[in-house]
């Protein structure tokens, strides 16, 4: 049954400073993309980041892994192509 | 499908294989790593109502704001572990909300009252040292890569609790009279309760496979030592009393009362004086969980129902 409070998962990607790469940092559960941002931002506070992002789990592409969290995203082929 | 045998993976473990999702996993393997987690995860969650009902007797704004951060800290864990658990398909809903109280896997401390400033800075001092041992440990040993990742951010603010609890140990320390006195009677529960907590000795303990597996790299008997190792000269440095000293011969800490005995929590006493029980008796008191046991659980989950409800 699905309720109000039903959550998604996104994955959380920081920096620490300007130079530093984008950094795989953790995940969160949260029911849209606004909540999404602040659930990170407070869960994920153990560095003064320079940049953080969110992004939905689904969104995750995987290019040459056939496990792991993501890889149910991977496209079908299109017959023909 | 598993691509290995439980011996071909621990093997592989052994070259110092790393895992990444659960397809790698045997079934002992997920197993284990359920149990683990479930245990770090109900911790984590257990420890916020017991701090939070304690931070009640916070001193000033300033001490409410730290105890307030660490219980903040230990839910944004919780909610990592859980996650974790989410990937290797158990549901977070039903460990969290479907639940009786007392199938909760965290340990018998979580069940107490902390009933006073001091009874808080010794859990920080004492408990969340032990988180730090036990999950320190399994930063640097776990054989599943996405915990050693998570364990990063965690390491990091245990080791702030474990801060905030000695700075303000040893500020009651140095204030003698009543706030020493009060000091010292946390010190006499709350020694014994984290001794207990590392579980059972190694000579008694079955084979769990979570050290064939690198989930972790201590045994509860070294989880112990280490914990001792910088808990027994902390509070004698204080000039704090503990049932246990440094023997030189043996080259290691040993403990001055009878392991495992047995508790009395309306008294917050260990009863020394009754002797030694047994191990099976130990797990009978946890099992009936302790005081705050259904107090606790209810007060982390008893809106959803009635804000889900709103919302749909």
């Amino acid at each position: 049954m699905r309720t109000g409070l039903d959550e998604g998962v996104y994955e959380v990607f920081a920096r620490k400073s300007r130079g530093e790469p984008l950094r795989h940092i953790g995940y969160i559960d949260a029911p849209g993309d606004e909540l999404a941002r602040v659930y990170a931002w407070k869960t994920y506070d153990e560095e003064n980041w320079f940049e953080m992002c969110v992004v939905p789990r689904g969104a995750v592409i995987p290019v040459n892994r056939v496990e792991g969290p993501w890889a149910k995203n991977v496209p079908e082929e299109t017959p023909g192509s | 499908m598993t691509p290995y045998t439980e011996d071909e993976l621990k093997k592989k473990i052994r070259g110092g294989y790393i895992l990444e999702s659960p397809e790698e996993m045997t079934p002992g393997y997920r197993k284990a790593l359920i149990v683990q987690l479930t245990v770090q995860a109900d911790t984590e969650l257990m420890s916020a109502p017991a701090y939070w009902f304690a931070a009640r007797h916070a001193p000033s704004t300033n001490t409410q704001v730290s105890a307030h951060a660490i219980i903040q800290d230990e839910l944004a864990h919780a909610n990592i572990a859980y996650r974790l658990l989410e990937d290797l398909g158990v549901s977070k809903e039903h460990l969290v909300y479907g639940r009786e109280p007392h199938e909760f896997k965290h340990p018998y401390g979580f069940d107490q009252p902390l009933d006073n400033w001091a009874e808080l800075v010794v859990a920080n001092g004492f408990f969340d040292r032990a988180g730090i041992c036990l999950l320190g440990d399994v930063h640097r040993n776990t054989s599943y890569g996405p915990l050693k990742r998570a364990l990063v951010k965690v390491d990091m603010e245990e080791t702030f609790h474990l801060r905030h609890g000695e700075v303000w140990m040893r500020r009651l320390a140095r204030a003698g009279g009543a706030a020493t006195e009060l000091l010292q009677r946390c010190v006499d529960w709350m020694f014994p309760m984290t001794i207990e907590w590392f579980g059972l000795p190694d000579d008694l303990k079955h084979h769990s496979g979570q050290l064939d597996y690198k989930l972790k790299g201590l045994t509860n008997d070294e989880l112990r030592q280490v914990w001792m190792s910088s808990t027994v000269p902390l509070c004698e440095g204080l000039g704090l009393s503990v049932p246990a000293h440094y023997d030189e011969e043996a080259d290691e800490y040993v403990l001055e009362y009878p392991f495992p005995c047995e508790y009395d929590p309306g008294a917050k006493r260990w009863l020394f004086e009754d002797g030694e029980i047994t191990w099976g008796a130990v797990f009978e008191r946890w099992k009936g969980r302790g005081p705050m046991n259904e107090i606790y659980v209810d007060s982390v989950r008893r809106s959803r129902a009635s804000v889900a409800s709103w919302l749909n």
